[in-house]
């Protein structure tokens, strides 16, 4: 138990807390570019443009079937190769920015066809173009049905931050590597740190967005 | 002039053939009501007027655009042609007051005052007047459908659809409608085409009638030569079945 407690040392838990400030960082930027481009793609889709959206939407199934982990080392390990060099921040919210737009851009599309048609209809006998249609229209509602599906999306995003710990990403969890690596007796200690930041973190997002979903929908 | 004139028009929904040989005319201030059984084609037709449908053959001249053509800018017509739905299909995300003001503020450029001004004078000849900052969900039909109307007033058309405007009110809030559409028909610069089965209204105010079954149009009378003495044997069983 002392062990245990020792490794809960200020040094510790600062070293720990600025990881999880990267940890955010990184998920906060992701979220963000993801929601811009998930959108676009997912409009994308919507609309039916010839080629693109056939085109669009097979890369994004081909995004969202592969594995996380392979795009974050594509990323790193593969992009420098044909020239483009990011560093370890930049190659992690590129990865995540990647995988989370394909997997917002079917949501988001999912959002959109579930607003009844007589809304555009109604817009576009209006007066209104495609275009006002859908800014001022369509997408304000279905964002607002999407608010608990991209609030899971943000949480899930934040646990896939860790798999950044591969290429040395100094977030959360990397962090706890180098405690326990540097005192084995902490390891125990560093799990269970790990376990409650994420947790505490998660709670807060999830508890953010239901009250948010609860207000928009008054 | 003519502010809405089909000739020879065919639509088709893949392989079903919707419209057939529509050949229609209807002069600038007419009052038109379409009518016929379901599934006859009365949406349809409406429906192709503001380009909510395309039609595959023939011409489709709304205030002087061929819709037929695919060239066509279908938002130019729709600036100029309202459509009351029968579900409303009043904006769920946005206030009564925002219901009407947004079109004329996207579209027109018009003047936020006079915009409002504009608005809150629609609201107060629809008796709404102290609904303006509701949401539509929170109203009745009857009010949805009256709000409605004044959204299509407020971008100052030239023409109005109605497709089925109270078929899903409740019957005491009918007649708060119609009234309405009575008064607009009155306006004699007013183009209105009106899908409906209310006969009273049709009597009252329609200067001709159109019936319409099979996605063909049967007959095309004056209205009182329609009611009184209809030519087609099946806007006659037809009338027979909806007086009855
Ligand atoms: N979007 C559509 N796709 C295929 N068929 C349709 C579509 N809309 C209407 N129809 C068909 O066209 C015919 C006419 O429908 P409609 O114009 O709604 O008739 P009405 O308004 O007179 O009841 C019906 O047989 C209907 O099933
Ligand atoms: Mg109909």
């Amino acid at each position: 138990m002392a062990e245990f407690l020792s490794a809960f040392s200020w040094i510790n838990i600062r070293f720990l807390l600025m990881g999880l400030w990267v940890t955010i960082e990184v998920a906060v930027v992701s979220v963000i570019l993801s929601f811009i481009i998930g959108s676009l793609l997912g409009v994308i889709r919507y609309v039916k443009i010839p080629y693109l959206s056939r085109i669009v939407g097979f890369i994004i199934d081909v995004i969202r079937n592969l594995p996380l982990l392979l795009i974050i080392f594509f990323t790193y390990f593969a992009l420098p190769k044909i020239g483009i060099h990011l560093g370890v921040m930049t190659s992690t919210i590129f990865a995540l920015t990647i995988f989370e737009s394909a997997m917002l851009a079917e949501v988001i599309r999912s959002g959109i066809v579930a607003v009844p048609k007589g809304q555009l209809e109604g817009a576009l006998s209006n007066g209104l173009s495609f275009k006002q249609a859908l800014w001022h229209i369509i997408l304000p509602q279905a964002y607002k049905k999407m608010i608990p599906p991209i609030v899971s999306q943000f949480v899930s995003l934040i646990k896939d931050t860790s798999l950044a710990t591969i290429i040395m990403l100094p977030e959360v969890t990397y962090r706890a590597q180098i405690i326990y690596a540097q005192e084995p007796n902490a390891i125990v200690a560093m799990f269970f740190a790990l376990a409650v930041l994420y947790f505490a973190l998660n709670y807060v997002i999830s508890k953010i967005g239901r009250i948010l979903d609860r207000r928009m929908a008054a | 002039m003519s502010m809405i004139e089909f000739k020879d028009v065919e639509k088709y929904y893949g392989d079903f053939h919707a419209l057939k040989d529509i050949n229609l005319d209807v002069e600038a201030g007419e009052t038109v009501v379409l009518l016929g059984p379901s599934g006859s084609g009365k949406s349809t037709l409406i429906r192709t007027v503001n380009g909510l449908e395309p039609v595959q053959e023939g011409q489709l001249i709304v205030n002087g655009q061929d819709l037929a053509n695919p060239q066509t800018d279908m938002n130019r017509t729709r600036k100029n042609v309202g459509m009351v739905f029968q579900h409303f299909n009043l904006y769920a995300n946005k206030t009564v007051l925002e219901n009407i003001m947004l079109a004329p503020r996207l579209v027109l450029k018009r003047d936020e005052a006079e915009n409002k001004k504009i608005a809150m004078e629609l609201l107060e000849r629809v008796g709404l007047a102290d609904k303006a900052d509701k949401m539509p969900s929170t109203l009745s039909g009857g009010q949805q459908q009256r709000i409605a109307i004044a959204r299509s007033l407020a971008m100052k058309p030239k023409a109005l659809l109605f497709d089925e405007p109270t078929s899903a009110l409740d019957p005491e809030m009918v007649n708060d409608v119609l009234k309405i559409m009575r008064e607009i028909a009155a306006d004699s610069s007013m183009t209105m085409l009106v899908v409906t089965h209310e006969m009273g209204f049709a009597k009252q105010v329609a200067d001709r009638v159109i019936f319409m079954a099979d996605g063909q149009i049967l007959e095309d009378s004056p209205t009182e030569e329609f009611f009184a003495n209809p030519k087609e044997p099946r806007a006659r069983q037809f009338l027979s079945q909806i007086i009855h």
